[in-house]
């Protein structure tokens, strides 16, 4: 059976697939983020309160990503 | 904003009540625009939209915020807890809202996408502004 025929056979909602992959790229960056800050505040513990408030504006620009790719159903989704 | 030093609860206090400040004024815009072009599903839906936002939003500065105030485990607990919680409230919403009858789904999308970019250009805006102390705590 070659992968053609076996994804012919897929059924269900293929929306899934994509709501999927909206949350893998801001999950893999959040976790760059928060991994990096982690690893600069082991460096320079004196900054830790500057590097938690830098590492928010980071999440919030990432975690945009997942919330307009999560709420694409509303536009594509029937 | 004047330009001053600042701690992070103060830019905290900042972004939450300029973010608050610009997504009530999306959500009027778009309500309006909403009941103009689409009618009374329209209005529903630019509001529910920009409130999605509001929440979404502010729990991840809320989260870094209380957050900071316990040790460095905590704080980051806090914040990926505060964050996978976030998604899956949003993801049970969105399959909750999808079969709604009473919302218009293109409104409340381009609602919901002005508010965050609006709150990002906040929150960037806020930040690069403030001049924070090296050694806070």
């Amino acid at each position: 059976m070659d992968v053609t025929n076996i994804a012919a056979g897929v059924t269900g909602s293929l929306g899934v697939i994509g709501y999927g992959l909206a949350a893998v790229g801001p999950g893999v960056g959040v976790g760059l983020v928060v991994s990096k800050t982690i690893e600069s505040i082991a460096r320079q513990p004196e900054l830790a309160a500057r590097l938690q408030v830098t590492m928010w504006l980071g999440i919030a620009f990432t975690e945009a990503l997942a919330l307009i790719g999560l709420a694409t159903p509303f536009i594509f989704g029937k | 904003m004047t330009q001053h030093t600042l701690g992070s609860s103060q830019l905290f206090k900042r972004v939450l009540g300029w973010g608050a400040i610009l997504i009530g004024a999306i959500a009027v815009v778009a309500s309006l625009l909403g009941y103009l072009l689409v009618g009374q599903k329209g209005l529903v839906s630019a509001l529910i939209g920009a409130s999605m936002a509001l929440i979404f939003v502010s729990l991840t500065a809320l989260s870094v915020w209380i957050g900071g105030k316990f040790s460095l485990g905590g704080f980051f607990g806090m914040v990926m807890g505060g964050w996978l919680l976030k998604l899956v409230l949003f993801l049970v919403l969105v399959a909750v809202l999808k079969r709604a009858t009473f919302i218009n789904g293109p409104t409340l999308f381009l609602t919901l996408v002005a508010s965050i970019l609006g709150s990002l250009a906040i929150d960037s805006l806020v930040f690069f502004r403030a001049r924070l102390p090296m050694g806070e705590q």
